[in-house]
């Protein structure tokens, strides 16, 4: 995801109206895709995808088949589950980052788009802020304190550091809750690191 | 706050905010777990909850330890994340203690989980403070690699903050290079170092939860 582009949101959802209503909402935020079942979501599916918004309910191929393939290609996104009902079972376990029932209102659905791509963000802060930490750990164990107290650069590593440790909590909210972590655990795990 | 200094008698413990993530770093057999353990059990006599995540204890002698240490354990009180893979993958229930099966120690969203459900367990027993011991990131570190281990702490530490809860995670010294040490050291937001003492014995310090870090001191 570059700076300048907009995130990329695919929508696969087999009601066109209902997926027409969800673009509107949406593209004027990000770019957004259209898959009318499972087999299309999954042939528009690629790197660039950013949030995945998954009817559960479609016929063809189901909601968590597309998942588990999603999952299987370890592609980055994040994909909420959309629902006509309350699920009854652990959507962390069945590997959702979030679920949405219907009918969803636009705000709702704004907060979902927005919350999965600040784990997204989350994840490349930490990048970063990892580089920092090995550097810095390079630096400690290549000089002597003497040394590291005279350096500019391991002055100004160590603000950065301290700087960037407290943006991670508070620029995006840290993990506020059980979803924010799973979902930010199941990004680590899932390739995302170069 | 947390008291810690009635288990490890330094004042820069005596006060630990709620949130913190703490290291226990050592050499191996210096008695790492047994602290982190002590800890644990310490504030479950208080009334606090606990959760402990092993990757090399069985789930079982994990609950044999709380019930010998804390004799009026209420089963509710104690979540188990058990990384070893060799349960099956549904919670089962030992000596009235939930336990989470995880199939590897490098399944991080599966420790996940299982650190969900347990603090679940304790928050729907209306436990609202706890402590939560990692035992070890040693093993973790042979699963995955650093980067993923670092991120994974400090993931974890910010979800800690989140329940208002402490966490202390132990890493064997001896079975890293120094870099890795120094980095995951970053994750935490305290350290205890432990080591032998010249003479026999052992000593630790305290570093990162005071303004100073402390001396070595005989424990």
């Amino acid at each position: 995801m570059s700076e300048s582009d907009p995130p990329v949101v695919l929508i696969v959802e087999d009601e066109p109206d209902v997926a027409e209503t969800y673009k509107l909402w949406l593209q004027g935020d990000y770019e957004v895709r259209m898959g009318q079942n499972g087999d299309e979501g999954l042939e528009l599916l690629d790197e660039s995808v950013d949030v995945v918004l998954l009817d559960r309910m479609m016929p063809g191929l189901s909601g968590d088949e597309v998942l588990s393939e999603i999952r299987e290609r370890d592609l980055g996104c994040r994909v909420a589950m959309v629902t006509a009902v309350e699920p009854d079972f652990d959507i962390l376990e069945m590997g959702f980052d979030a679920y949405l029932s219907k009918p969803i209102r636009s705000e709702q659905l704004h907060d979902t788009v927005t919350n999965l791509l600040e784990r997204s963000e989350y994840d490349s802060l930490l990048q970063e802020y990892y580089a920092l930490v090995e550097k810095q750990a390079t630096l400690e164990a290549t000089k002597s304190s003497a040394e590291l107290a005279e350096s500019d650069q391991y002055t100004e590593l160590t603000e950065e550091i301290a700087e960037m440790r407290d943006g991670l909590d508070d620029t995006l909210g840290g993990i506020e809750d059980d979803d924010d972590f799973i979902a930010t655990l199941r990004g680590l795990s899932n390739g995302e690191d170069e | 706050m947390y008291d810690l200094s009635s288990v490890l008698d330094f004042d820069a413990l005596a006060e630990v905010r709620p949130g913190s993530s703490i290291l226990v770093s050592g050499p191996a057999m210096i008695g790492k777990e047994k602290l982190v353990y002590d800890i644990l059990a310490d504030g479950a006599k208080g009334g606090d909850g606990a959760v402990v995540v092993t990757t090399s204890d069985k789930a079982a002698n994990v609950v044999d330890e709380f019930r010998e240490r804390v004799p009026e354990l209420q089963g509710a009180q104690l979540g188990v994340v058990d990384c070893r893979g060799e349960g099956g993958a549904n919670p089962e229930l030992i000596d009235g203690v939930s336990v989470h099966q995880v199939s590897s120690p490098g399944d991080l969203t599966g420790i996940g989980i299982g650190i969900t459900k347990a603090l679940e367990g304790l928050h729907d027993s209306g436990r609202e403070r706890g402590r939560l011991a990692l035992v070890s990131l040693s093993t973790m570190l042979t699963y995955t690699d650093k980067k993923t281990v670092f991120k994974f702490c400090h993931v974890l530490s910010s979800r800690l903050d989140a329940a208002g809860y402490i966490g202390v995670f132990t890493i064997d010294s001896g079975a890293h290079d120094q870099q890795t040490i120094q980095v995951i050291k970053q994750a935490f937001d305290g350290l205890i170092d432990i080591r032998d003492a010249d003479g026999g014995g052992r000593e630790a310090r305290v570093l990162g939860l005071a303004n100073e870090p402390t001396d070595w001191k005989r424990i």
